[in-house]
This record gives C-alpha cells, structure tokens and sequence, in this order.
C-alpha cells in the first residue's frame, strides 16, 4: 500500500491565512486529484492562524459534490488542526453534506417549478406569475 | 449640487442619512458636488467605509466631489484614518493609535486585504489586549464578512473598509462596505426567491439556507453571516447590516429590521466588538479528528 499524500495548506496557500476562497480551490485542486486516484490524503493544518468557511468550503465542502461520504472518510485525514479549526472544519463539512444533499432535490424542484410556471405562463397569454414574501 | 451633512453616528439614522445623499446624488454624471460639513460635530470614523463608498461611486460617473467646511476635530480623525487622503488633504499620524486605516480593495485582493488586518490589528501595540480566542474569532470574523463581499456582491467597483477603537469603552468598531448587487437581489438571481430587502438580510443570516443554492456552482453556500452573528451575540457586541432598502441590527442576542427610506447601492456590514469580553472562545466541545467527514 503507497504512502499517504501529505497536502500542507500553509505550503499551498503561501500563508498562514487562510481565508480567501481563490486559495481555498487551490487546496481542492490538489484534494481532488490525490482523491481521484484512490489515493489516502493527510490534510495538515499546521502553521495555519486564520481560517474562514468561505476557504474551506472551497478546499473541502466542495468534494462532497464529487466523491461520496464513504470515498472522504476513508480517504482523508486531518492532522495539526487546533480544536475551533476542527469545529469550523465540522461546520462546514455538515453543510456541505446538506447542500449536495439538497442540490438535487432543489434543482429537480425547480425545473419543476419552471416547467408549471411555463405552462401556466403560457396558458395566461405571457403574464407570469411571482411570489412575493413579506 | 449641494448636500449638508449633518452627524454621522454608528446607527439607523446615519444609514438614512447616507443612503438619501445616494438618492439624490445618483443621476450625476460630469457634476460638481459639494459635501457641507459644517454641521458635523461627530463622525464614527469606521463609517467612513459607507460614506467612502458613495463617494466613491460619485467619482466613478466622473463627478468632482468636494468635502467643505469640515470642523477641525473632524478633519483630524478623518485625516489620521487617511479618509481625507483621497478628498486632497495629508494624513496626519495618530499618535493614539486608534484609527483602523479607511481603504478601498477590488474583489481580487483577498491577500492585500488579510495583510491589512494582520497590520491594523496584530502588530499594533496601540491595540487593545484582547484574549487570543477573542482575537482570532474576530480576525475570522472580519475575513468572513469580506468574503462575503467577494463572493456575493458582485461589486464592480470595490470593496471598504475603515475602522476605530474607543479605548475608554472597550469597544472596536469596523465596517466593510460593497457596491454590488447587494443580498436581495443576490437571492433573486440564485435562489429565485422575491423577497423584502429585510426579509432577504434575515434569510441570509440563518444557517439553513446556506444549504441551497449558490452563486459558485460546486461550492456550497457560505456560513459567513450566520457564524459572525453567532460570534457577536457570545461576544455581546452588535452587528447592523444595510442591503438595498433595508436596515438589520442584531445586539444582545435580539434582532431588529427596520426599512430604509431610500436604497443603499451595495450592501454595508457593520461590527462593534466588547474587546474587554473574556469569554473563552477556545473552548469547544472536544472533536476528533477523525470524526469529521
């Protein structure tokens, strides 16, 4: 069985804040091709000071939309984190679950909305219909 | 065209007060406006992000923007937070170390934008101690709100930033401003919805809705609002918010909406901290690190 990858987000990002989005994809980027290639993945956090959700939903949450549950938890670990990066890190990896869970549900009920609004569009001679809220 | 400005304070009238200057302003095009500030007394010198970004808009439609009799103990806090750099006048040093420099970023500038922070707040000695639990969720909590702006606003012409402390009253006031799209019309183009611009502020700020659609197709929605207002109730601060024509206070865990009278063109999000707060934010419930995914 080959080594784990070591992916260091201080090394990829360049800094010890971690908090812009653009260099939470450079993570992904990386996160993503071990992941594709079956690969184990040790995600170390060491150095990191700063961290936003917007940077880890970039560097983390978005895997959800590509490998199942199953394929990042056996996969990927983390390692160096302090305790609230770990909490943020939960938060965001829960949403992220949510998310894909709700894309596409959320998107089939669109179309379907759509598809009515089309209809009922069209059956009104072109007025459309909106909902207002408050 | 003329405008009298009066007292700019941190609050629900001076957000009127900007947003009718805007209203009244907005048509300028190759104009000469002058700003009177003979009557103001005070200005909360972190609401120079808002008025800046107006200001600023102003001199996007070529207008030539002149600030005008503003009394001396004005001039000096706007000149120290380098506001008044950009209207002609020198900076002045602050010898008390309270002002947290007025910039302007473009969305790209996540980096330059870090390093400000890092410089105005971390390796300041004027800067007052706070715990470095305090320290660190509010340093997030900044980055989080300009994140926001970059993700969300779709600001073409710029991000702002400005803040102040008040030593006596344990107090750190910071506010980032955008001119963008601003939330309601944000959750119009991703989420279809119509709402009220404080309907649309309140839907922004709860964490469920962060889990449908985003504007970043593949990366969930965004937690920022909802972990910063989390942060301000432990913190016992307060947050406002300003997006289009709506206003959103959230101070002791209580939230107040009220509306605007005219509409902000961007969106404005406004902290005050309790740097004397010692709440131990270090602490949470012990995790594992391999029980995350």
């Amino acid at each position: 069985m080959s080594e784990a990858i070591r992916i260091s987000i201080f090394e990829v990002v360049g800094s010890s804040l971690c908090v812009a989005s653009g260099d939470g994809q450079k993570v992904y980027e990386r996160l993503n091709a071990a992941l594709e290639a079956d690969r184990d993945v040790v995600l170390s956090f060491d150095n990191v000071t700063a961290l936003t959700s917007a940077f880890l939903n970039a560097a983390v949450g978005q895997l959800y939309g590509t490998f199942t549950q199953e394929q990042i938890r056996s996969l990927l670990k983390v390692e160096d984190a302090e305790q609230d990066d770990l909490a943020l890190l939960k938060r965001v990896v829960d949403n992220a679950k949510l998310y894909f869970k709700n894309t596409k549900g959320y998107d089939q009920a669109v179309e379907e909305t759509q598809e009515n609004e089309d209809e009922e569009t069209q059956s009104k001679g072109g007025e459309s219909t909106q909902l207002y809220f408050e | 065209m003329k405008f009298q400005l009066p007292e700019i304070h941190h609050d629900y009238a001076s957000f009127e007060v900007l947003t009718s200057l805007h209203e009244k302003t907005k048509e300028c095009f190759f104009d000469e406006i002058e700003i009177d500030m003979r009557a103001v007394r005070w200005f909360d010198a972190d609401m120079c992000a808002a008025f800046g970004a107006i200001l600023h808009s102003l001199r996007a439609r070529l207008n030539d923007v002149n600030l005008i009799h503003i009394p001396p103990a004005v001039e000096a806090i706007l000149s120290k937070n380098s506001f008044l750099s950009h209207y002609g006048r020198a900076r002045i040093p602050d010898h008390w170390g309270t002002t947290i420099t007025y910039k302007r970023f473009d969305v790209e500038d996540d980096h330059y934008f870090a390093n400000y922070i890092e410089s105005e707040l971390i390796h300041r000695s004027e800067i007052p101690e706070m715990s470095l639990g305090l320290l660190k969720r509010f340093r997030e909590s900044i980055f989080e709100i300009f994140s926001n702006a970059v993700l969300h606003s779709e600001s073409q012409l710029g991000i702002f930033s400005c803040g102040q402390f008040f030593p006596k009253r344990n107090r750190l006031d910071f506010t980032v401003t955008d001119l963008g799209i601003g939330i309601r019309q944000n959750i119009e183009n991703h989420e279809g919805l119509k709402f009220s611009p404080m309907r649309a502020i309140n839907w922004a700020t709860e964490e469920l809705n962060t889990t449908k659609r985003s504007n970043l197709p593949g990366i969930p929605g965004g937690l920022g609002l909802k972990l910063l207002c989390e942060f301000i109730d432990l913190n016992r601060g307060c947050i406002q918010i300003v997006s289009d024509a709506g206003y959103w206070q959230r101070k002791n865990t209580k939230t107040i909406t009220r509306p605007l009278t005219y509409p902000f063109p961007g969106t404005v999000v406004s902290v005050e901290i309790n740097t004397a707060d010692t709440h131990a934010y270090g602490l949470v419930s012990e995790l594992n690190a391999d029980d995350i995914f």
